[in-house]
């Protein structure tokens, strides 16, 4: 079974993430967010949707997000940061509670910031050594910004 | 003599007028370090492959450059301590080649660091409560402002606290650290001069006074240079203060989910605004705003009040203007008269004056400054000016606080570092990017081009005589020397592997900015002084006696200048 790191740890990776549009989705997988959309009504059970860069979280406004176990966001490359603010505005805006997974090409050192914006699961690419990659995750221990876990930024908490 | 007077007086002083460290920052620049080290480690282990760890050295200001690599250190809106100044003088020896360059951010580049020394250069910087953090990168960069802020008597407000604000607000934000591009931020708070060029920024604030008299900013946005440079739109006429980070947070939000990725030279948000319009833009933004707006991100009464608490007045003493020495040396020395004319600026107290120290000495390359001179001017800042210096957008230091009765003795000490150069806001006042002498990035050199003005036009009292004149040189289309807003711009390009020079006439970075025009096909090195000598010829035949340049260039347009540069001689 290959692993992810999960909430600081490293997990069995239960889900498949379903690149190809065209695969079958079935009740693991993680299937393209417009995939989803365009046959909610016969698509059936699936672990949940993943989002493309330059997609957006907009398309999601009116979807019952709770139904899904984990929502994915893709990195097509770790300098592109959009996936950033999607992983935000599902939590804030979109007030999803479920697993946000990054997928794709990021970073481990990018981790810190990703959980800042909500994401808490982490699918790497299978080169990546997840032992060492879970020692990056908490770069920081205090924050000049609010952010998903305490939006209150630092004016409000120095003492 | 002047090195006694300091040791006397810096250990008696221990006041600062500008920001400083609580345990949360001084633990964030720490964890840094601590981070930085660990990628660099990793990085020399191969742990960390080339494309990965380039995004993270230059969200730390470290970039590979032609001979060896560049680290640029942040200097937040200018400020600096002269304890910091003296470490940054100290590490400029220990670490590199005994000088640096202050940039056009206000910042300060050591140009032959090695790569391994970085975590300890960063680890030093922390224990002055400096750092090299986002730098550089595709993230929010280091806010930059007026080098006279909370001196001058016309200031809606002064804009430090605001301008630490939004360092802080910025530094790390989770967000936005992998942007389409890098995303500069400018603050200015006079009607008068826009001394931070706020109209050719990413974003622009113009701290000012609604009708009911709160504070906030007028918001512009999509302004910049690079190669598709632009004057910025103004997006909101009046943000209240407490709303600025929230807001931001909108229109970096937009531009970060919408700005280009494909192409980094159409990435700038300044593309996007132009795409969309600013209509549409504006549209985006206050719909994200909306949200946003009224959340915990607002900034209370409170803080404002921590923030501007550090940056308050020294104890002025009460002086009057003009004391009888300063008038008799003004009468009497022509030569002291000039450096006070140029190189000084009315101060909001009476019996003070700003005073630029300048870094254009000809020889110098533009904004250099060795070690030697950066503690000197830390003792001068020490001795005269509270212990406080700022480094200007033109790439000068700045002693804000000087008493008019002791101008004579820093006129002279001033003199004998290198500082006394009294063409502030002359022609040969250049702004001046390291270029490739030193750059990666750069098509041509700049330094010697810069060296050629300096040496054509040496004469005081031509120069006094030509008058008020922005000249800036960029060594490639990235425009660090700012050329497109120059009064005269000068730009390096690449002909067929030979260095040559394209001019631009008419730019401007102040409140009537306006980028430069294109005077024709571009000139060979040599022969770029001769070019700007046939351009200021044009100038001053055509001047009426009140004009600076750049009026003479809007009146009688750039025609007249393109035929006296191309004319064939006789």
């Amino acid at each position: 079974m290959p692993k992810l790191i999960k909430n600081g740890e490293i997990v069995d990776n239960t889900y498949v993430w379903q690149q190809d549009a065209d695969a079958t989705a079935t009740e693991n997988a993680i299937v393209p967010m417009q995939k989803w959309l365009d046959n909610q009504e016969t698509i059936g059970k699936v672990a949940g949707i993943w989002i493309d860069a330059g997609e957006g979280v907009e398309p999601l406004a009116d979807v019952d997000l709770s139904q899904f176990d984990v929502i994915g966001v893709n990195f097509p490359s770790f300098m592109d940061g959009r996936g950033f603010s999607y992983a935000r505005l599902l939590r804030e805006r979109l007030n999803y509670d479920g697993e946000i997974r990054a997928l794709g090409n990021f970073m481990a050192d990018q981790q810190g910031y990703l959980i800042r914006c909500g994401v808490n699961s982490f699918e790497f690419a299978e080169d990546v050594n997840l032992d060492i990659a879970l020692t990056l995750n908490k770069p920081f221990s205090v924050a000049y910004q609010g952010d998903v876990a305490d939006p209150r930024p630092v004016f409000l908490r120095r003492g | 003599m002047v090195d006694l007077v300091y040791l006397r007086i810096y250990t008696t002083t221990v006041q600062s007028f500008m920001y400083q460290y609580d345990a949360i920052d001084q633990q964030l620049v720490e964890e840094r370090v601590a981070q930085f080290r660990d990628q660099t480690r990793r990085y020399l282990n191969n742990e960390l492959k080339e494309e990965e760890f380039l995004p993270l050295r230059l969200q730390n200001g470290l970039y590979v450059q032609r001979y060896a690599p560049m680290l640029r250190i942040a200097i937040p809106y200018g400020m600096v301590s002269s304890k910091q100044l003296r470490l940054l003088a100290d590490i400029t020896r220990r670490y590199d080649r005994g000088y640096g360059h202050f940039s056009t951010r206000q910042n300060l580049q050591l140009n032959w660091p090695k790569l391994e020394d970085v975590p300890d250069i960063l680890e030093e910087l922390a224990t002055v409560e400096m750092h090299a953090v986002q730098t550089s990168g595709n993230c929010i960069r280091n806010t930059t402002t007026d080098q006279y802020s909370g001196v001058i008597a016309d200031e809606v407000a002064d804009p430090r606290p605001y301008c630490e604000l939004i360092r802080q607000w910025s530094t790390f934000h989770p967000e936005f650290a992998f942007l389409p591009r890098k995303f500069k931020i400018a603050v200015c708070a006079t009607e008068s001069a826009d001394r931070a060029a706020v109209q050719v920024h990413d974003i622009g604030l113009h701290l000012k006074k609604n009708d009911a008299g709160e504070i906030g900013f007028k918001v512009l946005v999509g302004g910049g240079l690079g190669r598709t440079p632009m004057i910025a739109e103004t997006i909101s006429d009046f943000i209240p203060r407490a709303d600025l980070l929230t807001y931001l947070d909108a229109i970096i939000r937009v531009y970060n989910q919408h700005g280009r990725r494909d192409n980094k030279y159409k990435a700038r948000i300044k593309i996007l605004v132009k795409a969309l319009g600013i209509e549409e833009f504006r549209k985006r933004v206050d719909a994200e705003w909306e949200h946003l707006r009224g959340t915990e991100s607002t900034v209370p009464m409170s803080e404002f009040d921590r923030l501007a608490s550090f940056f308050t007045e020294p104890e002025y003493e009460a002086l009057e203007d003009q004391p009888a020495e300063l008038t008799a040396k003004l009468a009497e020395s022509n030569g002291f008269a000039r450096w006070y004319e140029r190189n000084t600026f009315d101060h909001k107290k009476p019996g003070y004056r700003i005073v630029t120290l300048s870094l254009k000495k000809p020889g110098q390359a533009p904004g250099d400054a060795t070690a030697d001179q950066m503690e000197k001017a830390a003792n001068l800042a020490d001795q005269y000016s509270f212990g406080e210096l700022r480094v200007s957008h033109e790439q000068n230091l700045v002693l804000a606080d000087v008493r008019q009765d002791q101008l004579i003795e820093l006129w002279e000490a001033a003199k004998e570092n290198g500082f006394a150069t009294p063409t502030l806001g002359l022609l040969t006042d250049m702004i001046c990017c390291p270029g490739g002498d030193y750059c990666g990035l750069a098509n041509a050199k700049s330094i010697p081009i810069a060296e050629q003005i300096q040496q054509t036009f040496d004469n005081l009292d031509y120069l006094y005589d030509i008058g008020e004149v922005d000249l800036n040189i960029s060594g490639c289309m990235n425009a660090c020397g700012h050329h497109h807003v120059g009064n005269i711009g000068i730009l390096g390009v690449d002909k067929k592997g030979e260095e040559f020079y394209q001019v631009s006439l008419g730019g401007a970075s102040g409140h009537d900015a306006s980028i430069g025009k294109i005077l024709g096909p571009s000139f060979a090195q040599e022969q770029i002084g001769d070019v700007i000598q046939k351009i200021i010829n044009v100038y001053v035949d055509s001047r009426t006696e009140e004009e600076r340049f750049i009026d003479t260039f809007r009146r009688i347009g750039i025609k007249p200048f393109k035929e006296a540069a191309y004319a064939k001689a006789d």
